[in-house]
């Protein structure tokens, strides 16, 4: 039992916690971007990587035009599929993924970050954070001092001023 | 004095994919802006500007707009 609970310790205390975001061709067609994407989470899983959380390749405009040279061939790419997975890895096997991923032909652009392991999209967070956290001032009633006294309204009076009011 | 956006919005780790987030501080140009204007602390000004590199080589944010 203890050498269990030794072990576990020692695999979290050498694993980082990493995040790739990578850019999948616009070649490939949108069925195929599903397999892809399963592909790249096997692969991590394949080197020992426990995937935290990712997302699905969505297709989005780049901001500006990126080329690749693939096969001495220039492409140039206004659109891609743009995907990532967040995973704790041993740091000397992220060199080989990234060997991994220079190779493959569909992935345009990639970007191996670290990272935390806690969600850090703060979209979501914030979405959650202004419905409970939105500050809705209550009415709370002035207390008058003790001796102070409350004026007086005469409704007809008030009335009579309504009236002119909107004669006017 | 502008308060820090990141602090007050308790957001801890400035997201590279946050672009809607990250498009607040960058100009009509797609530069980064300065500490003066955006009143974020110097830490979380480093982040920033940092994620925002990470994101132009995504090529979610421009380089250079207009």
């Amino acid at each position: 039992m203890e050498e269990n609970t030794k072990k576990v310790i020692k695999e979290e205390g050498d694993a980082r916690v990493y995040e790739v975001g990578y850019l999948l061709s616009n070649a490939i067609e949108e069925g195929d971007v599903a397999a892809e994407y399963g592909n790249l989470k096997e692969l991590v899983s394949s080197l020992g990587g426990e995937i935290i959380s990712d997302e699905m390749p969505k297709d989005i405009e780049l901001a500006y035009t990126i080329e690749k040279v693939i096969a001495n061939i220039k492409h140039k790419f206004n659109n891609a599929y743009f995907g990532w997975v967040k995973f704790a890895m041993d740091p000397e096997k992220v060199l080989e993924l990234k060997k991994k991923l220079d190779l493959d032909v569909k992935i345009v652009r990639f970007l191996i970050l670290k990272t935390v392991r806690e969600n850090t999209v703060a979209t979501k967070k914030f979405a959650r954070a202004t419905e409970g956290g939105a500050v809705t001032k209550k009415y709370t009633p002035k207390i008058r001092a003790e001796g102070e006294e409350v004026p007086e309204i005469n409704k007809e009076e008030i009335d009579k001023e309504i009236d002119a009011m909107i004669e006017a | 004095m502008k308060q820090d956006y990141f602090s007050s919005n308790n957001i801890k780790h400035i997201d590279y994919k946050d672009t809607d987030i990250l498009k607040k501080f960058i100009n009509a140009n797609g530069k980064i802006m300065s500490h003066k204007r955006t009143g974020v602390t110097s830490k979380n000004q480093r982040q920033l500007a940092l994620a925002i590199k990470h994101s132009r080589f995504m090529g979610l944010l421009p380089f250079v707009a207009r």
